[in-house]
């Protein structure tokens, strides 16, 4: 891949722009990254940021929502959209022919007009969606933990909001909330793959330069963790399921690198620590580590899943890896075996123009610059133990949040 | 492709511009060759060989795997069990060897049988855990009678009363190179990967047993009673095998009900009523036949309404497709197919697929002319002649629906 080229602009409005080119690319994708998520919300707006990237799609002044859906498909796209606690993100691939029009029709989404009667089917929608995830305790998990490991800290709140907060929202808190959230300067428009940059700058920019700018500040308050062990019963769990979470690094922090890769050596669901203490002794069906990063803080993730009679011994074991990683930090070996891999995962994100529209749009939307999966894969490569020492001199996993769900007659 | 003496089929599909290689060995080992009081083992046995293999104990192995960068994942299922590597072009002659060491000579240790039993048996219990996955497994199980819809991660009691002996046979008796494919993508020469694939694979002997016949139930309707949030509503249509003449034209069919945001299901069921987050419907295969199942998630007031629109949108399938929607079905399966094409992971899972499933792999050139060869009439004869009718039905949650 030594042709890309990258590229990049900010219109008048505050627009960013980029793109990473690649001549040879079977595809093109292109995608909105707006900096708004559910930490952005204010009370009474739980759950709108995720509400309104469903109702992007709904229509705008120009296209009902049936032809939204139709002219995605009359290009053959592959296009969806996610939002988290930070940002929210709509994007699509489509063969390069296709990419003015997928431009056109992804810009004119960005401004809605949030009919009332679409409004209400798909309040509809969300509330089948928030019943879908109670049936899956992992999930209820992760939302139950995370609320408790962030309290009063905005990164607390669900992204999906609750079935109350959803039933009670009005499509003017809505229109408030996109009319403060989605302003140029507060977004990224990102391509990936085969294009031509001029031509699509200029279509960027018709598209956009109606769009007025405002100051979408985001609160960062302070942050400490309190580390304790919490339990709750689940009716709908019949295995437990446990994750740790401890403080790591935000998203621009140059330790992001040696932070994943520590995870990496305690928890690669193959050959991490905790798979040899865990799984392959069958006390735990799924046991595995990550470093997952936020604008101002990060955090390392331990996720086990299995048979309930075994969550102390496994509750115990898990602590007892922890403190081995902190004590000791990691050998040479497992570390180069943890970096090869790594190293491989980087090249095969290469493949496609759509995950390398990922890299590149969530990159840039945390650190403001363009990094090349060749320049993470150089900084990987470069890691030695003691860059992983340093990190566990902070003593993170001392500060853990432990939070087991369990069925409800092991309550 | 080219035929190893014992048997072994090696596909090969260059992507000279991918820096990085894909493979997938896929063994005929799955659910529908496990004997009945042996329910859940080749599931067991995929887990039991990666506890050593060759000269090395299971944590070597892995260590040798990690040294080569080898990003690996595998699993048993209906027919068989397959084994994915994603590496880079260099490390994979001596990756093939280990894999090799796997397939040929695993340790299948004793002590190590214990805890394959209960992952195994977590596995079956996490099931309860995952509503969808649980109904449309009992799908499967109601509409075949043939071995085929038996569960790939069997029974409590099949998985109870297994002993490392009676797995051992069953390694035995069915890992073999006769039936079993290796497809490779990426940045490789065929004539390279045929001389390693000799190398390592040549000297494997044994033959997959026969698969077994499809038969199916009387089409009829079941339902699990289970405190969910959501109802989980599954169905099951008779459809074309691949290889058949009409099978592009039933794929487009499908991409008409369920393939983008503008498709039947997704329009009626959930964009004009907001009866479901989730609702899809996908083609399925077994060696010499082909289905069609449709899966919706919605709370239990809704549910009957939602099967209801479900029901008659597959079936008003039988009086044709319009041009609009037929054009975008083969813009859809167009764009698939080229996005498909820049993967080196999913080009190596549908080589080795195509082969067990047609006995030849299909380049993407040759499907994208297939599908572009579907006339509208021609679709719409298909659908007139062979509707799709008659489904089983199935429910899980707090109600039961169509009954």
């Amino acid at each position: 891949m030594s042709g890309l080229t990258f590229r990049e602009a900010t219109m008048p409005n505050g627009l960013r722009v980029i793109a990473e080119i690649n001549p040879e690319a079977k595809s093109t994708a292109l995608g909105y990254f707006v900096r708004t998520g559910s930490r952005d919300e204010l009370a009474g707006e739980e759950g709108v940021s995720h509400f309104l990237e469903h109702m992007v799609f709904k229509g705008t002044e120009r296209r009902s929502a049936w032809d939204v859906n139709r002219e995605f498909d009359e290009m053959g796209a592959k296009y969806n959209a996610f939002t988290n606690e930070e940002l929210t993100v709509f994007y699509g691939a489509v063969l390069p022919e296709f990419a003015p029009r997928l431009l056109d029709l992804l810009s004119d989404l960005m401004r809605p007009a949030l009919r009332e009667d679409e409004f209400e089917t798909e309040r509809k929608v969300i509330l089948e969606e928030i019943a879908l995830y109670r049936d899956r305790p992992h999930f209820v998990l992760y939302e139950r933990a995370q609320e408790a490991y962030f309290r009063r800290h905005p990164l607390a709140k669900p992204v999906l909001g609750t079935t109350e907060s959803i039933e009670a929202m009005t499509r003017a808190q809505m229109a408030a909330y996109h009319a403060r959230r989605y302003v140029p300067n507060n977004m990224t428009l990102a391509f990936a793959g085969n294009l031509d940059w001029d031509e699509m700058l200029a279509l960027a920019e018709r598209m956009t330069r109606g769009w007025s700018q405002g100051p979408a500040p985001r609160n960062h308050p302070g942050f400490t963790p309190e580390p304790r062990r919490l339990r709750t019963p689940y009716d709908k769990a019949s295995q437990a399921y446990a994750v740790v979470m401890a403080p790591g690094h935000a998203a621009a922090a140059e330790e992001r690198y040696a932070a994943r890769v520590l995870a990496d050596v305690l928890g690669d669901p193959d050959n991490g620590r905790l798979f040899w203490r865990l799984v392959d002794p069958g006390l735990a069906e799924t046991a595995m580590a990550y470093h997952h990063e936020f604008e101002e803080l990060g955090v390392y993730l331990v996720y086990v899943q299995g048979d309930p009679a075994h969550e102390e011994e496994v509750s115990e074991r898990i602590r007892e890896e922890l403190v081995r990683l902190e004590k000791g930090g990691v050998d040479s070996e497992e570390l180069e075996r943890a970096k090869l891999k790594t190293a491989t995962s980087l090249v095969f994100a290469g493949e496609t123009s759509l995950s390398r529209l990922f890299y590149l749009g969530l990159g840039y939307s945390y650190t403001g610059r363009y990094e090349a999966l060749d320049t993470v894969r150089r900084w990987v490569m470069h890691l030695e133990p003691y860059h992983l020492g340093e990190l566990l001199e902070a003593r993170p996993f001392s500060r853990a949040l432990e939070y087991w769900l369990v069925p409800a007659d092991h309550g | 492709m080219h035929t190893l003496d014992n048997g072994l089929r090696v596909a090969v599909e260059p992507q000279p511009w991918n820096p990085g290689l894909s493979f997938t060995i896929l063994v005929p080992v799955g659910a529908t060759s496990d004997p009945e009081e042996r329910l859940g083992a080749a599931s067991m046995l995929e887990t039991w060989l990666w506890k050593g293999a060759g000269p090395r104990g299971a944590r070597a192995f892995a260590d040798a795997l990690d040294a080569l960068g080898v990003r690996r994942q595998s699993g048993a299922g209906v027919e068989y069990t397959t084994f994915s590597a994603s590496l880079l072009p260099e490390g994979f002659p001596a990756a093939l060897e280990l894999y090799a060491d796997l397939l040929m000579r695993p340790h299948l240790p004793d002590d190590a049988f214990d805890s394959v039993r209960a992952l195994a048996l977590q596995e079956l219990a996490a099931l309860e855990d995952q509503p969808p996955r649980k109904l449309l497994g009992r799908l499967r199980r109601e509409a075949f009678a043939s071995p085929h819809g038996q569960p790939v991660e069997g029974e409590r009691e099949t998985l109870e009363r297994m002993t490392p002996d009676a797995l051992r046979e069953e390694y035995r008796r069915r890992y073999g190179a006769g039936g079993s494919i290796l497809a490779v993508s990426g940045g490789v020469d065929p004539e390279e990967v045929f001389r390693i694939a000799e190398k390592h694979l040549g000297a494997w002997s044994g033959e997959a047993p026969a698969p077994p016949a499809v038969r199916l139930t009387v089409p009829h309707r079941f339902h699990i009673e289970q405190e969910t949030e959501q109802v989980q509503i599954g169905l099951f249509y008779k459809d074309v095998p691949p290889g058949h003449y009409d099978y592009y034209a039933s794929r487009l069919a499908v991409a008409v009900l369920s393939g983008g945001m503008s498709s039947r299901l997704f329009t009626e069921v959930r964009e004009k009523r907001g009866l479901v987050y989730a609702v899809s419907a996908s083609p399925g295969s077994v060696k010499g036949f082909g289905y069609l199942t449709a899966y919706a998630g919605t709370m239990p007031e809704r549910a009957q309404a939602t099967l209801e629109v479900m029901e008659k949108e597959i079936e008003r399938l039988a009086q044709g497709v319009s041009r609009e929607e037929l054009d975008r079905a083969k813009v859809g399966v167009r764009a698939d197919l080229v996005l498909s094409g820049e993967s080196s992971r999913a080009r190596a899972g549908a080589l080795a697929r195509d082969l067990f499933i047609l006995e030849r792999a299909r380049s993407l050139e040759e499907v994208e002319a297939e599908v572009m060869d579907v006339t509208l009439e021609r679709i719409n004869a298909f659908l007139a002649g062979r509707p799709y009718r008659d489904p089983w039905i199935g429910s899980l949650g707090t109600v039961e629906v169509g009954a």
